[in-house]
């Protein structure tokens, strides 16, 4: 049951990424909702689930995108996985490292959809767009991380207080 | 040590996820695999469409509350303006606003002279690296990958991919599209690409002839990618450079990606 909820989180933000968020583009990039999700369920939830849900995200991303069905999965599932380490070695209760840990993880997800364009033979952008575009999605996704981190940690108490209650 | 077999196993994990991943991208690739790979990216058409016109409405609300609040003082100064109707008014406004762009569009496509198929956008592309839209209408309704996507304003891009009843479009905002236009007074040639902000376009430069800012961008055919004379924009800014082969310029794109709802995609002209 609870998976299922998982899975309609995820399929309606990844809804909302790809009809409302363009709506809020600065700079040239929007938010990438799919991503600070994951991000947001591997920091609280671990990284074997945060990978897993990177995969379930990522194949939805690639059905509203051009080219093969996969790029976005793996890029999301690089990310979940770097956040993996993070969460071994920092404060998981910091308000920081999941912001950096998200940055971190948008960067390395440009990079990885930039390499399988140009391994699959799609044409790419010139280097310094990429990079100005990497750089705003960085800064835009870890500003969204901790409202992503505050939704998630009160779904995960509100059942914990309930039966606390009863 | 626990910890250890722990990260060992995530790895596994990991490895193994992104080698399925790996292999359902260069699955999903492969020629004979095109017809499910439109079928599954068609399936979330329906539930694009619904989104936006959950998002149109919000914003009809939105719209609303703003006319509410600057009404008000109005409404204090004529003590006879009635909610309901002008939450009525600001629908009105709203679906006018849609007519006179579909009038526009049918009025292009007799003037133009191409067929074509009017298409709603029912999403974005999800990513900042693709600039593109999801239209409503595919294989179905004779879209095909390669066919030219306009508005009565001017070109939008092309069909990237084609599923039965839903396509990808690739804008020229996209940082990967490359147009060849010419300029409306100068006649100097250029390329028009994609960026994050706005279109660059890259004149080359002519004996003589110097373009000036206000010229508009029209396609050229040069290429055969597109038929000659779509409207792309108008010449915002330049920046001569006399130590190069070209000019640079920015573009203002006659149409944004972001307010556009509808297209024309042109069904009869085939890209050589």
């Amino acid at each position: 049951m609870k998976r299922l909820a998982v899975a309609v989180v995820l399929l309606a933000t990844t809804m909302v990424q790809v009809t409302w968020a363009p709506r809020l583009t600065i700079a040239g990039v929007f938010p990438n909702l799919a991503l600070v999700a994951v991000i947001a369920i591997t920091w609280t939830g671990g990284v074997r689930a945060g990978m897993a849900w990177a995969c379930v995200a990522g194949i939805m991303l690639d059905l509203t995108a051009p080219g093969p069905i996969g790029p976005h999965a793996v890029a999301l599932m690089v990310g979940a996985y770097l956040t993996g380490f993070w969460i071994r070695n920092v404060d998981p209760e910091s308000v920081l490292h999941p912001m950096l840990a998200v940055a971190a993880s948008s960067a390395a997800y440009s990079i990885i959809l930039v390499a399988a364009d140009d391994t699959l033979g799609l044409p790419v952008p010139p280097f310094g767009v990429a990079l100005q575009l990497l750089v705003a999605a960085s800064i835009y996704n870890a500003v969204l991380m901790p409202v992503a981190l505050l939704f998630l940690r009160r779904r995960q108490a509100a059942p914990a207080i309930r039966s606390s209650s009863a | 040590m626990y910890g250890r077999r722990s990260q060992s196993r995530s790895t596994g994990l990991f490895l193994i996820l992104c080698a399925a991943m790996l292999l359902l991208a260069m699955l999903s690739e492969q020629p004979w695999a095109a017809g499910a790979r439109g079928v599954a990216k068609s399936a979330l058409a329906p539930l694009e469409s619904a989104m936006t016109q959950v998002a149109a409405n919000v914003d009809r609300v939105t719209a609303v509350f703003g006319d509410v609040s600057s009404l008000r003082a109005e409404s204090q100064r004529l003590k006879a303006a009635d909610e309901a109707l002008r939450r009525q008014v600001v629908e009105l406004n709203a679906a006018a606003k849609e007519n006179a762009t579909l009038r526009q569009a049918l009025d292009f496509e007799r003037s133009f002279g191409h067929k074509m198929v009017a298409a709603q956008v029912v999403g974005r592309g999800p990513d900042g690296f693709s600039r593109t839209l999801q239209i409503d209408r595919g294989t179905s309704e004779g879209v095909q990958p390669g066919m030219i996507v306009t508005t009565g304003a001017g070109l939008v891009g092309r069909v990237r991919e084609a599923g039965p009843h839903g396509a990808i479009v690739q804008t020229l905002g996209d940082p990967q599209s490359r147009v060849n236009v010419f300029l409306s007074k100068s006649g100097l040639q250029g390329t028009v690409t994609g960026g994050p902000a706005a279109l660059q376009l890259d004149i080359e430069h002519s004996l003589g002839i110097t373009a000036s800012s206000g010229e508009w961008a029209l396609t050229s055919g040069v290429g055969g990618g597109y038929p000659r004379g779509l409207v792309v924009g108008e010449l915002a800014s330049l920046t001569h450079r006399p130590s190069s082969t070209t000019d640079q310029a920015l573009i203002a794109w006659v149409n944004d990606p972001r307010a556009t709802s509808f297209v024309l995609v042109i069904t009869d002209f085939v890209p050589s």
